[in-house]
Order: C-alpha cells, then structure tokens, then sequence
C-alpha cells in the first residue's frame, strides 16, 4: 500500500544503505574508468581525491590555502547577501501585509522583478556594482530580495485573518504590537521555511556568478580547475556545497521547530 | 442612565442596497441579550458596526458613552471560529489581552524581571479563568490540539478576562456538537446568575452580552432579552430594523432544559421577524423596556 509507515530503524538503515550504494557506484565507475585510461581525471577514485584535499589546504605563496580563501569569499558574499536580503524582505513584506498602501505601492515592482531570473541581471549588476564583493553580495540580496518579499507578504496577508487583527485591537492592542505581536509571530514559522528555500537559489546564482567573472571562491575555482579536468578538487568543492546546504538547512529547521512548536512538522 | 451599549438611529447601506433602517437599541449592564433575525437581514452588519470595524453610515453607536469608531477596549468579541492565536498556549492566549493592555514592548524588553512578575500575575488570573470555564486540565494545550468546544471555551475566557462594557458572541456555538453547545449554554447562564449576585450585592453586573445566533430555541434560553432584526415589516424597503424586543424566560443552570416552556414566544417570535408576509408597523413588539420592570422582579425572585 502506498504511504505505508515504516519503521525509523528501517528507515535509517535504508538511509545508510543508500549512502553507501552511492561510494560503491562511484568507486566501481572510477575503477572502470581508471582500467581504460589510467591517467583519467573525470572520475577519481578515493586516492586521487585525498589528493585533491591536499591540493586545497597547501598553503599558496600568500601563505593561504584554496579552500580558506574560497570558503571565506563565498560563504562571505553568501552571507552577506542572504542577511541583507532577508532583512529587507521582511520589512518590506510584513509592512505589504499589514498596510495597503504599502502593498498597493510595492507590489508592481516586487511582483516584476521576481520574475526575471538574477542570472539574467547579472549585466547589470556587473554595470551597477562593478565585480567585486558589492556585486556579489547585491546580487544574492537582491535575488532573495524579491522573491522572499512577495512571499513574506502573500503569508502575511493570508494566514492572519481580519478578525485575528481586529480581535488583538480589542484586547488593547496598538498597530505596532499588532505587527510584532500578532502578525509576526503567526508568519514566523513560515518565513523561516521561506528563507530555507531561498538558500539553494541563492546558492546557484552565486556560485554561477563566480564561474562568470570571481576571482576568488568557489564558483571561480570549480571553474579553474574543471578546465584543467582537475576534478578531484572540483568534486569535494560540490560535496562540500552539498554538505553546507544540508547543514544550513537542517539548522533553520531546528530554528523553526524551536521558535515555533505550536507549528508542528 | 448609562447603558452598556446604545444604538443611536443607526442606518448602513452598501451602494443603493440598504441594509439597516433606522436601528435605535440601548443594552442595559448585566444584560444577555440574543438577536435573532433571517439570513442577510443584517445581524453580522450590525454586529461589526457595535465591533467598530464597520462603522455605520448613519447614526451612532456607544459603549459606556463613548463612540465606537474602531475596535476597542469596550467591546470583546468571539467569532464562531474561534480566532485563537495558533501560536500561544491557551493560559497564554487568555492573558494576551492582560499583556497587549497592561504593559508595552519597551517595558517587556527593557524592564525584564518586573515583566516577568506581572506575567506571573497573568497567568495566574488566566489559569483562574480557564478553570471557570473548565479547562484547568488543558492550560498549556496550544489551539491545534483543543477541540472545536474547547477552543471556544478558551475564546470566551480570553474575551471575559478584559472585561469588556459589552461582549458580542458571532453565532458562538453554531460549529458545536451539540453536547458541547449545551455547556457552552450553560456556560452563559451562570454569567447570568453571577451579574445577579453582583446586583444583589450593589454591585455593577459583570457580563454584559449581545449574542447573535440564528437558533430561537438557543436565544430564547441564554438570554434574558431577545431582539429580532427583520426586514419583514411596514419600510423593510429602507432595509431591516429591530422588529421584536422583549423580555425572555430567565433560567437557572439547575433549572431542567424544557424549551416547551418558551413555545409560545418562539412562535411569537417566528411569526413578527421571519415571516417574509409580516408588514407591521416596526415597533408594534418592541416592547421590551415597558416589561423591564417586572421582568428584574421576577428574575431575582426566582434567584
């Protein structure tokens, strides 16, 4: 029968299972591989990513190694970019849910602009914040931005009702409290799963940003070295992506479970 | 005298549709008072127009002589649905007005440990009112995990605690099983019982209640008035008035549930507001403050 419960036993050893048929695959195709051309880089096989590990935590001429200087430019811009357009977006978001001037002043442009894809503006990002960190960390946020926005405002506007409002005036409330006491806290645990959803996007057009004109980070290195076919370095930079999105992900969760209990799973 | 609530000739009209024709009421304190009347007459617009949230066209309403523009203090509301705030506890929900009323962000940021104290005291008064409505056992249930009864128990107290010049109860019960509907009811005669020992004592009476319900045999036993809003009568053109005002049976919460007793007002009552072929002059059964005083003799008699 479909949705037939299982056991969380079974459940983690399917799970682990899982994980471990993925290295097996991997390392029976990198042995396939490495049999036709044993000079092969596409697929490496264990020890030839144990050196590309190496490769990225050697210290360079300026004494830092790829994986600091990358982690550092692109988590930097990421986060940066992330706390600048979650910031914006809530304010703007609860002020559209909570006042129709303001939603009748925002929503035009909100609702345009959240439609073009932020790789597609990169041109003019590059011609408004030039390539540095500005561009990046403008690009992120304001990508976030739009999106986050119209969805903090859609949550706003419908999971309060009227009467929730009206009702929170009656028992003495002033607009503020209504925002913060009522209106926020009924919406945080669904901004929360907004912002989680917006990570992975705002992941993407970051790293596609790097590839494009960084210098340094993540993006800028899978790059490098994927022309060089060095892609035991590109491999455990996209494992390691994997892992700090599963990590971000997994804390906001516990973030939410632990601001909002009364949501539920 | 000062009323709890005075409707002051209050007309609304949407466009060119009229909805209320020229409605004058005044709601004494202690009093729980039903209004009844057919679908699309007008209840839910005159009861956001008492609420403030829609305020009439023409008229005036007061609470305690003060004009209700927009929703306040004065008057407490329970809607059908509840309208609990899904992310407070239910001891945490009937103290929110206490802290929404009682204290402002700044002080529960900057003054912490007073804050702390006096939400003490909230919680302390909060768990005494849940108790009153029989929900000591369910304190620190959050709303998705109360049923429908319970929630609106939870609406009430947290409605009650303010202490409103006037509470309106929106079809209270309407989405009730019917076991629970009658607790509810009897929930509201004891309300009654005690705004006639705080009478007795010389003091003001608590609860002061307009309750709309589409139920005659409901309004008739909550309520010590029933007021019927019709547009059936002589101007129904100019849209609906109060068609029926007067006094109804008062009941004990021991008293048995025999609604027989009220069968010939309910009859009354179906005739004057529902029948669409009634086009009396308005006032000819508003009646109710000629019948008062005898009505309060009889009440604390029977007390």
């Amino acid at each position: 029968m479909i949705r037939q419960p299982i056991q969380l036993r079974t459940r983690i050893v399917i799970s682990v299972l899982s994980i471990l048929a993925m290295f097996v695959a991997y390392e029976a195709i990198a042995m396939r591989q490495s049999r036709i051309n044993p000079k092969q880089t596409v697929v490496p096989g264990i020890t030839s990513l144990w050196d590309g590990i190496q490769k990225m935590t050697t210290p360079n001429r300026r004494g830092e190694t790829w994986l600091v200087e990358d982690v550092k430019a692109t988590y930097g811009r990421l986060f940066l970019g992330l706390g600048l357009g979650i910031g914006l977006s809530i304010i703007i978001g609860v002020a559209m849910g909570a006042y129709p001037w303001v939603e009748a002043f925002f929503v035009p442009a909100v609702s345009f602009f959240a439609k073009i894809p932020p790789t597609a503006m990169l041109a003019v990002y590059f011609v408004l914040f030039g390539t540095k960190t500005e561009m990046f960390v403008a690009m992120v946020g304001l990508s976030v931005f739009f999106t986050l926005a119209q969805s903090i405002y859609q949550v706003a506007k419908k999971d309060v009702s009227d009467h929730s409002v009206f009702k929170a005036y009656s028992l003495g409330a002033t607009s503020p409290e209504v925002i913060y006491e009522v209106l926020w806290k009924q919406i945080l645990p669904r901004v929360i799963e907004s912002i989680r959803l917006q990570i992975g996007p705002a992941m993407v057009f970051l790293i596609a940003a790097e590839y494009v004109v960084g210098d340094v980070g993540i993006g800028y290195r899978i790059r490098i070295q994927s022309r060089i076919l060095n892609m035991n370095v590109v491999y455990i930079y996209l494992v390691m992506l994997g892992g700090s999105g599963l990590l971000m992900d997994w804390s906001l969760t516990q973030l939410r479970r632990k601001l909002c209990p009364w949501f539920g799973e | 005298m000062t009323y709890a609530l005075e409707i002051k000739d209050v007309s609304h009209w949407f466009g060119t549709n009229k909805v209320l024709n020229n409605l004058n009421l005044q709601i004494a304190h202690g009093q729980i008072v039903a209004v009844v009347g057919p679908s699309g007459c007008g209840k839910s617009t005159l009861l956001r127009a008492i609420f403030g949230t829609h305020p009439p066209k023409a008229g005036q309403i007061l609470a305690d002589n003060e004009p209700v523009t927009k929703p306040c203090r004065s008057v407490g509301i329970v809607y059908q649905h509840y309208t609990l705030y899904d992310f407070l506890t239910a001891k945490e929900n009937v103290a929110f007005g206490l802290k929404l009323d009682q204290t402002n962000l700044p002080f529960r940021l900057f003054q912490f440990p007073k804050w702390r104290q006096l939400q003490r005291q909230h919680f302390a008064q909060s768990i005494e009112f849940l108790n009153r409505v029989g929900l000591s056992h369910a304190i620190d249930k959050y709303p998705h995990e109360m049923s429908g009864g319970m929630c609106q128990r939870v609406a009430i107290a947290q409605a009650m605690i303010m202490k409103p010049k006037i509470l309106l109860l929106d079809e209270p019960f309407g989405a009730l099983d019917e076991s629970t509907r009658t607790d509810l009811q009897l929930l509201l005669l004891r309300f009654y019982q005690e705004n006639l020992e705080a009478k007795r004592a010389g003091q003001t009476a608590p609860h002061t209640i307009l309750i709309v319900t589409h139920e005659l045999n409901e309004a008739l036993y909550v309520s010590d008035r029933v007021v019927g809003l019709s547009q059936y009568h002589a101007d129904g053109a100019n849209g609906a008035t109060i068609v029926y005002d007067r006094p109804s049976p008062i009941f004990h919460p021991d008293d048995p549930r025999d609604f027989d007793l009220f069968l010939s007002q309910r009859e009354e009552l179906r005739k004057v507001v529902f029948d669409p072929e009634s086009k009396k002059r308005h006032e000819e059964f508003v009646t109710f403050w000629n019948e008062h005083a005898d009505l309060q003799a009889i009440a604390m008699q029977k007390a």
